[in-house]
């Protein structure tokens, strides 16, 4: 199997399963959070190309170790959850940066981590991104309805007796390990557009919350596979590419919904006017 | 202890230059991050820094070198009322900002990306150069920096009354959107300043983290200005020589931009670690004597 095919297959997974998670993501509004998280994933990524191991592993494991303290800074009085992000953010980049201008002899260049290389995706990454969107698949089909109550409804879902925190971690759990999929495809900055992206265009879209995840999905699909696709049509960055294929939905999905907007608007003001007229 | 340690590095020109650099910027983030961090505009703030980058490079494609200051400008004046006027909108703004946020970074890259040798020129505009910046530049951060305070100092009353009180603020007859717009702009302009020096994505840890601090050490707000930039400046400095005895003593090359960053967050550390051992020794001390006097 060449690259591009080996690339459009994770365009495809990775598009799947960011259209699940990102649905999470923005019904939670964790949005900050993951860009937070992306960020911190580089000097995961890049410590483990010092040592010599797997990148995935690497920012796995620094996006465990970055959560947790994520948490702690934002249970602190004055600080909040958007300081929480905001050190994390900044210290995930900056640590990487160090490590990054202390090894200038790495074999892989920083950009990797950055925005990404999906044209040079191994089987390996394929599979694990495979296996992560399983895990996704499942939890939807296991504990979709408690997800999604807990998003809208988080006092709700306590007083009906459910435990915030599991389902908390659950979500948590899922966002970290798209994430860290992510990272080598289209990296640490550009996967936000990928996750976010679709999701928020569904719910433009969308009155109905059960289509938002189908639809989510197959817009992540279509902004992996196009922007795959434009970017070896007009010899461009694939990361980059892919990024704004997903922007470039957002667009249209905000214009979608204010032309309806304006419909909907003008018929009500028509309808009163006949109204008017008759009375 | 000797102090020449400490003070020898900046007799070289390009080191008192980046000196002055992180003190320009150390004092123009502690007023703007005060509000930065009282509105919760974190993620604002992430976003501009984003969107700053397209223009950067636009601003190099089109005229070189002095093209980066005017097109980041440009970008981030658009950027600035792109995302206030998102921002406004409410429901499901957060995801908005992400997605206007990678939207503008990736149409950088793809720009990027048409250019030839793209790889030094995307690590030199998101980790900057604090040793290499000119006389010109050190000038343009100046004015570019002080137009920001400018812009704040202004309006301080507005933007504290808005901080603390939005709703408030409207009932008094203010109109939000010229405030929030003028303070948004005013993170785009120090956020090009700083980008040349400390690069578009260390920025921004001079505009939360210190205030972040600030917020740990102190209640009253006359202090946390203050406070900021002092914590801003401390860590610039120790960062200005520790990257210059590692790399002249030990033949390391840290990035001084990054260095700089580590130490703050490393004094954010401290002083949240102080925090909770505080807290936690005054809090005891207040229940007990209801609990003796229970008893």
């Amino acid at each position: 199997m060449g690259f591009f095919e080996l690339a459009l297959i994770e365009a495809t997974l990775l598009g799947a399963l960011s259209g699940i998670v990102g649905t999470l993501v923005v019904l939670r509004k964790r949005s900050f959070f993951t860009v937070a998280l992306t960020h911190a994933t580089f000097p995961g990524g890049v410590v483990a190309a010092i040592l010599g191991l797997n990148i995935l592993f690497g920012a796995a494991v620094f996006s465990v170790l970055l959560v947790a303290i994520m948490l702690g800074i934002s249970r602190v009085r004055r600080q909040g959850s958007q300081v929480a992000s905001g050190v994390v953010l900044t210290f995930g980049f900056a640590l990487g940066a160090l490590l990054q201008s202390l090894n200038r002899d790495m074999s892989i260049q920083v950009d990797t981590f950055l925005i990404g290389s999906i044209l040079t995706v191994s089987p390996g990454d394929i599979a694990v991104t495979a296996a992560v969107l399983l895990c996704a698949v499942i939890a939807i089909f296991v504990a979709g309805k408690q997800l999604l109550f807990s998003s809208f409804d988080p006092l709700g879902y306590r007083a009906a007796g459910f435990s915030p925190s599991r389902i908390d971690l659950l979500a948590l759990g899922l966002i970290a390990a798209t994430v860290v999929v992510a990272m080598p495809a289209v990296g640490s900055i550009l996967a936000i557009a990928l996750i976010a992206g679709p999701a928020v265009s569904a719910r433009l879209i969308l009155n109905r919350i059960e289509w938002m995840i189908p639809l989510a999905v197959v817009f992540g699909i279509l902004s992996g596979v196009g922007g795959l696709w434009i970017s070896r049509a007009f010899s461009i960055a694939a990361g980059g590419s892919i990024a704004l294929t997903a922007c470039a939905l957002f667009v249209a999905a905000v214009a979608f919904d204010r032309v309806r907007r304006y419909l909907g608007s003008r018929r009500k003001s028509g309808s009163s006017q006949t109204q008017h007229v008759a009375a | 202890m000797d102090l020449s340690f400490f003070t020898d590095p900046f007799v070289y020109p390009f080191m008192s230059r980046a000196l002055i650099t992180v003190l320009v910027l150390a004092v123009a983030s502690g007023v703007v991050g005060l509000f930065i961090n009282l509105r919760n505009l974190e993620f604002i703030s992430d976003g501009l820094v984003h969107a700053v980058f397209p223009g950067l490079v636009v601003g190099f494609v089109i005229s070189g070198t002095d093209g980066l200051l005017p097109g980041a400008l440009i970008a981030g004046v658009i950027a600035a009322v792109i995302l206030t006027v998102v921002s406004r909108r409410g429901v499901g703004s957060d995801a908005a900002i992400a997605v206007v946020l990678a939207g503008s970074f990736s149409l950088g890259i793809v720009i990027v990306s048409r250019e030839t040798n793209y790889v030094s020129q995307l690590e030199q505009l998101l980790f900057g150069g604090v040793l290499t910046v000119t006389e010109s530049q050190l000038w343009q951060i100046i004015v570019v920096g002080a137009l920001a305070v400018l812009m704040v100092g202004l309006t301080w009353r507005r933007q504290l009354y808005l901080s603390f009180d939005p709703s408030g603020f409207r009932a008094s007859g203010y109109r939000t959107l010229p405030t929030e717009l003028l303070f948004n702009c005013a993170i785009a302009f120090l956020v090009v300043a700083g980008s040349q020096a400390l690069g578009n994505l260390l920025v921004l840890a001079l505009l939360i983290v210190p205030a972040a601090i600030a917020r740990l050490v102190s209640k009253r707000i006359g202090w946390l200005v203050p406070i900021a930039t002092i914590a801003a400046a401390l860590s610039g400095w120790l960062g200005l020589v520790t990257s210059f005895h590692t790399s002249v003593s030990a033949g390391l090359t840290p990035s001084p931009g990054s260095l700089i960053v580590i130490i703050l967050i490393a004094l954010y550390a401290l002083t949240l670690l102080a925090h909770i051992v505080v807290s936690r020794l005054i809090v005891p001390r207040r229940a007990l004597p209801q609990l003796s006097g229970g008893a």
